[in-house]
């Protein structure tokens, strides 16, 4: 679906990948990761991805790539797949990436809380990996200038990030624009109305990538899932059940897609492009069939080489070093060039060209040398598979784009070679993106989007408390059972304990839900502590990962405190039960003004909260009348 | 190749480890890894694999490989 850079059968990708486990058993972490790399040149699937991401796994730590960094991704949705894939497809472009995963769409509060574990983790790179969801826009704007008003705003959103993240640590940023779905109501309206949110996102995206400009890099993910099909990027199913806003089976595309464009910001990016002459850049072979009888220019074979030829061009005008490598008497190839009509590439565009009767890894190695790039620099294209393979045997640090047998695919054979990437852009590039810049300046007067505390005010967030009974038991019981990471004493418990909690009277329960301007996160919260006299004993207190960072569990705290002194309490008691996952909360209670009590039974720590010691909450999330 | 290869290679494939051995009365419990993120991935996996569609009730309810086995080919075989 996907399309390949590499074609291969089903066939030989399984040997591959067999292969690079085999490979990986015996020591051999360069060959087994070239062999991953095959596969998932050849193969988009998740299977093959996740194999091949267990082979990197196994060797990077041996393997000599030429750069390393420290990658952050941050989400509005389930990164963990792509996080778990990007090793691989970073290592591909030549990069070894250590990855750190904030937690689920906790990308704003991590770059504006300067203690958060983004920083900590000191990234050379920060991944925004962002969907349409996140994008905050009016369901239905007054008028066309409230509605690119809006659009401004979330991309001072964005640059707000970029600056923050710039204030705080040295990582360059890679931002992904958002994947628009097709499913409109409006039909085709919608291109016609500035007001709809179709049109709004497309400004969005268009708007970021301008406010960009040279300093943060993109990952096109609108071109992306224009490319598979939005039919293919969007997954309900997978949405509903996991929030993944991309559909699995294009992750690996999108981590490859950024692999390349991390591998281009640290100077990694491929830099010349050795192209074969007889039927790669025109049909038919020079030397047989003459100047006039190769095919290009006219008639369909011939304009699927001009079209080519074009493509290739572009990719010079965008900095590509171009060389010729082919076996042909220099003379000939000399004359096509100068004198074929139709010859789109010009020998001023060839910065080597090497025609001669060497076989091709020799000419390559000269070419090298002549530009004084080394071999992983260089990317082959041919038409011959035999002369692929030997390239690809001989000089493994070669990229070898295979290319189909009908022309007509040339040119997305290479579109889709994604490591020509680079950071920087030319001189001319620049002073245009300059003038974009000050004209994007203009907007940057309003605020950004500032603070940790703004952040959270501007979630406009509503708490709404809701009782444990038959309507909310499997749901918190499933929370329960769920929640690792906001679970400070990790009981597990069945439906019938729970349902024998909530009969209990001397059991306080805080369930409560939570909204926020970009939806509704349902039954996010639940606190349950029993009462005996002057005592109250927490026995359960989680919050569900995608509220975390919300101050929520203060102001459920608030609440209990406030049961509590109802029932004539004077003291709160918590223990904070560590698992290999709830590190996260190890912190929860010295931070909320409890004290440690000294009755601990480890690993546990107990700790207690005088009522009348209890600070309000911060008020970020209003309280809602329970319904 | 019968679906227990084609089953038996996804496995290897999601959970990165070509050692791994299933039988129908393999479970969740008996695999290293199996949490619920590898189970989504194991079974989007399978059915891109087979070209097949779970319900909703299907992706969380197989008792065991040997039930998923015989799902698979009872779709297969009508295909």
């Amino acid at each position: 679906m996907t399309a390949p850079v590499g074609l291969m059968r089903d066939d030989d990708v399984r040997d591959a990948l067999d292969r690079a486990r085999a490979l990986a058993d015996t020591g051999d972490a360069t060959g087994a990761l070239h062999l991953a790399f095959r596969a998932i040149d050849a193969d988009a699937t998740l299977a093959t991805w996740l194999a091949a991401a267990g082979v990197a796994r196994r060797c990077l730590p041996a393997a000599d790539l030429p750069r390393s960094a420290r990658v952050a991704v941050l989400g509005s949705y389930t990164t963990t797949q792509f996080a778990a894939l990007l090793p691989v497809a970073a290592a591909r472009a030549g990069v070894a990436v250590e990855v750190y995963e904030a937690g689920y769409d906790q990308y704003q509060r991590e770059i504006l809380d300067p203690g958060s574990g983004l920083y900590r983790f000191h990234p050379d790179i920060v991944v925004l990996a962002v969907h349409h969801g996140t994008v905050s826009l009016p369901a239905r704007p007054a008028d066309p200038a409230a509605a690119d008003a809006a659009v401004d705003a979330e991309v001072e959103r964005f640059r707000g990030l970029w600056d923050a993240l710039a204030t705080r640590c040295e990582a360059r940023v890679v931002q992904h624009t958002v994947a628009i779905p097709a499913d409109v109501a409006l039909g085709h309206v919608a291109a016609r109305l500035p007001t709809s949110r179709l049109a709004m996102l497309r400004r969005f995206n268009a708007a970021l990538g301008r406010a960009a400009g040279s300093t943060v890099a993109v990952v096109d993910c609108e071109r992306l899932a224009a490319l598979v099909g939005a039919e293919s990027w969007f997954d309900a199913r997978y949405w509903h059940r996991a929030k993944q806003a991309v559909s699995l089976g294009c992750v690996p595309l999108l981590a490859r897609h950024t692999g390349a464009v991390i591998a281009g910001l640290l100077g990694r990016g491929r830099k010349c492009l050795v192209l074969d002459l007889d039927n790669t850049l025109w049909g038919g072979v020079l030397g047989e069939d003459g100047l006039t009888g190769i095919a290009l220019g006219a008639g369909p074979v011939g304009e699927a080489f001009t079209a080519f030829q074009e493509y290739v061009l572009e990719l010079q005008e965008r900095g590509v070093v171009l060389a010729v490598c082919s076996k042909n008497n220099r003379a000939d190839a000399l004359e096509a060039f100068a004198r074929h009509p139709d010859m789109r590439l010009r020998t001023e565009d060839i910065a080597v060209l090497s025609a001669g009767w060497d076989d091709k890894p020799t000419q390559i190695r000269d070419i090298a040398e002549t530009l004084h790039l080394g071999l992983d620099a260089l990317v082959f294209v041919d038409d011959n598979p035999a002369e692929r393979a030997i390239v690809r045997r001989m000089l493994p640090e070669v990229d070898v784009v295979e290319l189909p047998e009908d022309p007509h695919g040339y040119v997305r054979a290479l579109a889709s070679y994604p490591y020509f990437e680079t950071g920087a852009i030319t001189a001319v590039d620049r002073s245009r993106t300059a003038q974009y810049q000050a004209l994007a300046r203009a907007a940057e007067l309003r605020g950004d989007a500032g603070d940790l505390d703004a952040f959270l005010r501007d979630l406009d967030m509503t708490a709404t408390v809701v009782p444990l009974d038959e309507l909310t038991i499997p749901r918190v019981t499933q929370l329960i059972n769920k929640t690792n990471q906001f679970n400070v004493t990790g009981r597990r418990r069945g439906e019938p304990e729970v349902r024998t909690l909530a009969a209990d009277p001397d059991v306080l329960t805080v369930c409560v839900r939570l909204t926020d301007r970009f939806g509704d996160h349902g039954l996010v919260g639940v606190l349950a502590a029993r009462v005996s006299g002057p005592m109250v004993d927490i026995d359960t207190w989680l919050l569900s990962c995608r509220v975390i960072g919300r101050s929520l569990e203060d102001e459920m705290l608030g609440l209990l405190v406030e049961a509590a002194r109802q029932r004539g309490a004077r003291t709160l008691r918590g223990t904070y039960h560590p698992s290999p996952k709830n590190g996260l909360v190890a912190d929860l209670y010295p931070r909320l003004g409890f004290e440690r009590t000294g009755e601990d039974e480890a690993p546990s720590t107990t700790w207690r909260l005088a009522l009348d010691q209890a600070k309000p909450p911060p008020g970020f999330i209003r309280l809602a009348p329970t319904p | 190749m019968t679906v227990e290869s084609r089953l038996l290679e996804i496995f290897r494939s999601v959970f990165a480890n070509d050692h791994l051995v299933i039988h129908d009365s393999t479970t969740a419990g008996d695999v290293p890894g199996w949490d619920s993120l590898a189970h989504i991935n194991l079974m989007f996996s399978i059915e891109n694999e087979f070209g097949v569609r779970f319900t909703d009730d299907q992706l969380m309810s197989f008792a065991d490989v040997g039930e998923l086995r015989r799902f698979l080919e009872s779709r297969t075989q009508v295909a």
